[in-house]
């Protein structure tokens, strides 16, 4: 509707123009040549998709500006580091309004992809094309549990210098807007600190905003990570990013329903859980997801639960994995949480790999950490921790062979990924 | 191949030759004890002999006399005679000889003292020191020489109260560098180190040095700009009488030397003389745009191809240390009387470290639950370094000296390339859960070009003397190419994981500093109620400007397995394995220049003062003095908020800093005083401190962000000294001093953002300190310990700081069970205890062994964070033993011997934990060392 009305008003000044060129007055569409975003948005702001948009460098939607997208926009993101990272981060109190369609995707991309207005992939790039540029961060004002117990944190690669880098909260159902529909490519560049960003960032996002269909591709960091906050996210999908495909921090506790994930030639782990840092506590819920291993990148493991992690595992479908992949619970930590009952798994469902994995349940493995003698330049002293679970031998129980299970794939038909990789969803 | 370089330049300098006359030369200079000041135009005579002389205005004489043995006599109007017998002049040989005359208590009556040639030597620097009218302690060239240090750096440690941090840092009373400035020639010139505000001492060879004083209390005249205290390094001016020596060193420590295992990396052809010949040069200018290898693969192939491939620290058998030094000097009299006179030294040091088991930059944390005190692993770090360490230094002086004036033109030029090769291995337990290798390359390149100009004139009866100096210096650091390779190694096979341990990097770094200092001062001599008197007033203009830029660069893979390079660091840029646009795939380089890093400040220091200097009673003499001060410092440069500053005024101040010192004469004999002294001084922010730049620095991992806002520390320093001189070189001292400092600087955590420091002025901040200062010769205790004395100064420092809001908010919420808060900590830097102890023998055929003590106390060294804990730096018992004989009438030659550290002491500092095994932050084992010396003098 609005487009219609955008494309009556540039045919208007169309019209105007060409009655009298030196009539002054003449209506103002449209200028398609203005398609940069760069520093602060502190107004309400939309960003129409009659034109592909560059974000250049920090561009931060401050609190009270709500950042609306268009469906079917394109934004291509400018190469930088650091500083000069382009990244789109909503801080606490700013909204974005992101509500793309299946048919429509926002798409978040590099400026060297050659997709064009009207597309939805471009053709040049690749998943192994990753750093390209930065990614996307909300920040809320949602519980966190943050270390020493401070009420706010600062997300990583933003200086504290600038305030709106900073999240957390006690803000449980905190509004930051609406994700939908958003395919985020190519990005996770070095921002600050030697940390790579992650394809979207949630730090402290609260419950009251929308985060289903998204699609995370080739980053070189995590596909999602969710700092702390109490935002529900469903049908997520992460392929081939560079290090965990979803990651879960600092004391998550909302639900993510219907995940898929596939794991590239680089890739880490396809879950990395940790827990709380601070003595807040909260758990993560994930329903329904399956994972896609892969057998040439050197890590790959299935999921890693660390340091405390507290929550719920449901109904994963594995399959593709290395023999030596493993689920694993880190540390004393993180084993006496599944001892205690704070850190659950049901229905796993592996497709085992060739050779060495013998039932599903093997591939759940506890592991110890270092416990003394581990600051000093001699490693054959150090003395690890006792195992203390028969998490291996518990696995039966809610582990089993097959080869189907998990997610929903379907609603993952709309993702480049789908074509790009054939995936056949 | 390095070794036969030095071998033709040590020829080379070998070649001087040198001749020498029949008479012997007595020589020296002549010092006024009212006012710590040279004495011109004093009368020296030989007794009984037509030989005789005045000193010129710098209160310096020379006398060509016959061999034999005399008694020489000073004399000066008002003043008390001195007759110094036993001087022996040798053929060809200058005999040195300095004396001190005070003014006779009463004028009518003549007063001669005689004393020994011997006694009077010894007494010299003493002299200095007892006549100083502000707290001061003073290191000739001879003390030095004695303690067998090789560097200012170790030299002042001999100083009372002065701690070296780092083997390079000056501590005076144990306050940080920030409170304490050293200055060349009585001007300030500018440090090498971009995150200091003081200058590293160990660059500094002793052979260029005339003398070093520690000034401990303010006066009007100088600087404001200190606290602990001011390191003043005189360099050498017109010689007594032509002089060369060689010498030569060779220094062996058997765990860092001829070891198979040493680390090192390939060396530019002139890594030798202390600079890189541009092997380490960046290939692409600073703040290139590298674009993306999507958008030009074939620049970006070409691009990476330029850089070194060398990324890996390679093992090869390391040398010993190894040194060799030149200095000459000599006078031209004309028949008018004026004198030219040029002094001139070039000194070479290689030094070679290596430390097989090294520990640094380790994190522990406290547990979240407070009940549990037991640390929690975040990330451990040890590994081997190698350290090759080139110092070269040139220095240059010419005097021209006439009845009433003196010019001075000094050069000085240091040369300094260190060179690291690290291999170091990391355990992360905490962001990331991985083991992770490292190969570390860096090399920095340091130098400092002074020039001092200086002229003093005085008028016929010595009443006015007129001093102006200006002296411009540039300095510059250059961080060169600093290599990081990061592999994660836990999995099997090594691997180049970004998220996990980072890119491989490449940093370069500049620093340059422009220096320009001026000064002018005129003294007047005058009587004020009947007493003489001494006016002083001046002003001065200091100019400084930095330029700091960093530039930096990453290897990224592009759709290509790290494993291929199988852990080898040098795989990575191999030919082979450089991103190709024909298959897609390989090593690209991409840009990581970020302009927040980078700024260019100004400062500069308008300043006057007046001071006088007078006898209130016979027995009470007093300096009361008023300086004011004009600061202002400008800011270019841009933060991460888009925000520019071009030469924003950061801070603009005036201050009136006033001082007084009093000098009371407990007895008679002026050898028992008791000293009192009040200032106000200042401690203003670094050039980095007081920007707008955002910098992180990828060898330690941290962001710091200067604070725009940041105003100078205002400090109140009261002292207190009850001294008492013996006989002979007997002295004893006993200091205390308080200071209040009102908004003190100091760098800090910021809660929300762990890993990020800004400077902030915190809560105020106290110091209340003691101080005991021993010399003694033994004989006391039985005649024949004659040749035996020993020094001791041990000081004791209780400091206060208060908390800012957010460290206190973050103390008390990361407290364990049971634990609790105290009201204030001590001041970071701060050590709560010095002791410097030495015993020396010395024989009358010039043979001297010492032993020398030294530590301080666990000291803060960094302010805990979050739920890190503070690391307090260990006590360090350093142990040095040296030895010198030395042979020879007019060619002499001298042998030492040394050992440093014979405790085996480590070098250790830890995370205090409460209720816990405390935790190793960074540990090192210098173990013991042994060095050799040979002298030649002639």
């Amino acid at each position: 509707m609005k487009k219609l009305f955008i494309s009556m008003l540039a045919i208007a000044a169309l019209v105007i123009t060409s009655c009298g060129e030196d009539d002054p007055i003449a209506a103002p569409g449209p200028d398609l040549s203005d398609n940069l975003i760069s520093g602060l948005i502190t107004e309400n702001k939309t960003l129409t998709n009659d034109r592909v948009w560059d974000l250049q460098g920090r561009v931060i939607v401050t609190s009270g500006a709500v950042l609306t997208i268009e469906p079917g926009t394109i934004i291509k993101g400018l190469p930088g580091q650091g500083a000069n990272a382009s990244v789109l981060v909503i801080a606490r109190g700013g909204q974005i309004q992101a509500n793309g369609t299946a048919s429509n995707p926002i798409v978040f991309t590099s400026i060297a992809d050659n997709i064009a207005l009207g597309q939805t992939r471009g053709t040049n790039l690749t998943e192994n094309d990753r750093g390209l540029w930065g990614g996307v961060i909300v920040l809320g004002n949602a519980p966190c549990s943050f270390r020493g117990d401070v009420a706010a944190a600062q997300i990583e690669g933003i200086p504290a210098s600038d305030t709106n880098g900073l999240y957390g909260g006690s803000v449980a159902a905190d509004n930051s807007g609406v994700l939908n529909y958003v395919s985020i490519r190519h990005g996770g560049t070095n921002i600050g600190e030697g940390n790579e960003i992650n394809g979207l960032t949630l730090g402290g996002v609260g419950n009251g905003t929308t985060i289903s269909n998204i699609e995370v591709v080739a980053n070189v960091d995590d596909g999602v990570e969710f700092f702390g906050g109490t935002v529900n996210a469903s049908n997520l999908f992460v392929w081939a990013c560079g290090d965990d495909s979803i990651d879960i921090d600092q004391a998550y506790s909302g639900t993510i329903t219907n995940v898929g994930v596939v794991l590239g030639d680089i890739s880490d782990h396809a879950f990395e859980i940790d827990g709380p840092e601070g003595s807040a506590t909260g758990s993560f819920t994930i329903n329904n997801a399956t994972i896609f291993g892969n057998t040439n990148t050197p890590n790959g493991e299935y999921a890693d639960y660390r340091s405390r992690a507290q929550g719920a595992t449901n109904n994963v479908y594995a399959t593709g994995f290395k023999a030596s992949s493993d689920v694993e619970l880190d540390n004393n930590g993180v084993s006496q949480n599944y001892l205690d009952g704070n850190l659950t798994f049901t229905n796993w469902v592996i497709n085992l790999p060739t050779g060495g994995v013998a039932a599903a349940n093997e591939v759940f493995v506890e592991k110890v950490g270092c416990a003394q003698n581990c600051d000093d330049d001699d490693d054959s002293n150090d003395i690890l921790e006792n195992f203390i679970t028969t998490f291996t031998a518990d696995a039966a129980a809610w582990a089993s062979a097959g080869t189907s299970g998990g997610a929903d794939l379907s609603a993952f038909s709309w993702t480049y990924s789908n074509a790009a990789a054939g995936l056949g969803f | 191949m390095q070794n036969s370089k030095v071998l033709v330049l040590a020829t080379f300098l070998l070649g001087f030759f040198l001749s020498f006359g029949q008479n012997g030369t007595l020589t020296g200079k002549v010092i006024d004890g009212d006012f710590n000041d040279v004495l011109a135009f004093a009368n020296i005579a030989a007794k009984n002999t037509n030989y005789g002389t005045a000193s010129d205005f710098d209160g310096k004489y020379s006398i060509e006399m016959a061999p034999g043995t005399y008694t020489i006599v000073f004399t000066f109007v008002g003043y008390s005679t001195k007759e110094i017998t036993d001087v022996v002049i040798k053929s060809g040989e200058v005999t040195n000889l300095e004396v001190t005359l005070t003014s006779a208590a009463d004028a009518l009556e003549s007063v001669v003292i005689v004393v020994t040639k011997r006694q009077n030597s010894e007494k010299a620097v003493l002299d200095v020191q007892k006549n100083a009218t502000v707290v001061l302690d003073g290191l000739s060239s001879e003390s030095i020489k004695k303690a067998g240090s090789s560097s200012v750096a170790s030299a002042v440690k001999a100083v009372p109260g002065v701690s070296v941090q780092d083997g390079k840092f000056v501590y005076v009373r144990g306050l940080g560098d920030r409170y304490t400035k050293t200055l060349l020639n009585g001007m300030e010139v500018p440090g090498l180190d971009p995150d200091r505000n003081a200058l590293q001492l160990d660059i500094f060879p002793t052979g260029v040095i005339e003398n070093l004083q520690v000034k401990k209390s303010a006066t009007a005249d100088l600087t404001s700009d200190f606290t602990g205290g001011i390191v003043d390094i005189l360099t050498k001016d017109i010689p007594s009488s032509e002089e060369y020596s060689i010498s030569l060193s060779l220094g062996y420590n058997p765990q860092m030397h001829f070891n198979d295992d040493y680390l090192t990396s390939g060396s530019s052809g002139t890594d030798f003389l202390g600079f890189d010949d541009g092997l380490r040069d960046s290939p692409i200018a600073i703040g290139s745009t590298i674009p993306l290898l999507q958008q030009d693969g074939a620049l970006v192939r070409t691009l990476t191809q330029s850089f070194n491939p060398e990324l890996a620290a390679m093992r090869e058998k390391s040398f010993m240390d190894f040194g060799f030094s030149f200095a000459g000097g000599n006078k031209y009299k004309f028949e008018s009387g004026n004198a030219l006179g040029f002094t001139t030294s070039l000194a070479y040091k290689n030094e070679t470290e290596f430390y097989d088991n090294f520990v640094d930059g380790q994190v522990f944390r406290k547990r979240a639950d407070t009940s549990n005190n037991e640390p929690r692993i975040d990330r451990t770090q040890q590994g081997s370094i190698g350290t090759n360490n080139v110092l070269l230094n040139a220095l240059l002086g010419v005097t021209y000296k006439t009845q009433f004036s003196k010019y001075r033109i000094n050069l000085l030029h240091i040369q300094n390339g260190e060179s690291n090769a690290a291999l170091i291995f990391q355990q992360n337990a905490e962001q990331s859960s991985n083991q992770t290798k490292k190969d570390v390359l860096t090399y920095t390149e340091r130098s400092l070009t002074n020039v001092l100009i200086s002229g003093e004139h005085t008028n016929k009866d010595g009443s006015w003397n007129t001093e102006w100096k200006l002296a411009p210096t540039l300095s510059r650091v250059d961080d060169k190419d600093f290599r990081t390779t990061p592999f994660r190694i836990d999995g099997g096979v090594p691997t180049i994981e970004p998220s996990e341990a980072g890119d491989p990097t490449r940093l370069f770094r500049e620093l340059e500093e422009i220096n320009l200092a001026s000064r002018l001062d005129f003294t007047k001599k005058h009587q004020l109620f009947k007493k003489s008197a001494k006016l002083r007033f001046g002003a001065g203009f200091t100019f400084k400007n930095r330029n700091f830029a960093v530039d930096q660069y990453s290897f990224i893979l592009q759709d290509f397995q790290s494993s291929q390079f199988n852990g080898d660091a040098n795989q990575i840029l191999d030919p082979a394995n450089i991103y190709d646009p024909a298959t897609g795939s390989g090593v690209a380089v991409r840009s990581d220049f970020n302009i927040t890093n980078n700024f260019d400040s100004q400062i500069t220091i308008g300043s006057a003062y007046v001071s006088d200097e007078f006898q209130v009673t016979d027995r009470l003499k007093s300096i009361v003095g008023l300086r004011f001060e004009k600061f202002d410092l400008t800011y270019s440069g841009q933060n991460q908020q888009g925000q520019v500053s071009d030469n924003a005024k950061f801070i603009d101040k005036a201050d009136v800093f006033p001082s007084l010192n009093l000098i009371y004469d407990i007895n008679e004999a002026r050898s028992f005083k008791l000293r009192g002294s009040y200032s106000r001084t200042t401690a203003r922010p670094s050039f980095k401190e007081a920007s707008d730049a955002e910098i992180f620095d990828p060898v330690s991992n941290f962001f710091f962000i200067g604070n725009r806002d940041i105003q100078p520390t205002y400090i109140n320093n009261v002292d207190l000294r009850l001294e008492k001189y013996g006989a002979g070189i007997d002295f004893f001292a006993f200091s205390t001093f308080y200071k209040d400092f009102t908004d003190p600087i100091e760098l800090s955590f910021i809660r929300e953002a762990a890993g990020q420091f800004t400077p902030l002025n915190l809560g105020n901040a106290t110091v209340l300190g003691a101080e005991i200062e021993v010399r003694k010769n033994l004989a006391f205790l039985t005649p024949s310990l004659k040749n035996f004395s020993t020094t001791l100064n041990v000081s004791v420092i209780d400091s206060k700081q208060q908390y800012s809001e957010d460290e206190e908010a973050n103390r008390r919420d990361t407290l364990r069970d049971g634990e609790v808060l105290e009201d204030t900590r001590p001041l970071q830097g701060q050590s709560p205890y010095l002791v410097n102890a030495g015993l020396v023998y010395e024989s009358e055929n010039n043979l001297r062994v010492g032993a020398f003590f030294n530590v301080q106390g666990r000291t803060l060294q960094i302010v805990g964070s979050g739920d890190i804990p503070d690391v307090y730096t260990l006590p360090f018992n350093s142990l040095n033993l040296t030895a010198n004989k030395t042979f020879g009438d007019k060619i002499k030659h001298s042998f030492g011997f040394k050992i440093e550290n014979l405790l085996g002491d480590d070098v250790e500092s830890e995370y205090e934990f409460f209720g816990a095994e405390n935790k190793t932050f960074s540990f090192r084992s210098p173990e013991t060392s042994f060095s050799l010396s040979y002298g030649i003098q002639f």
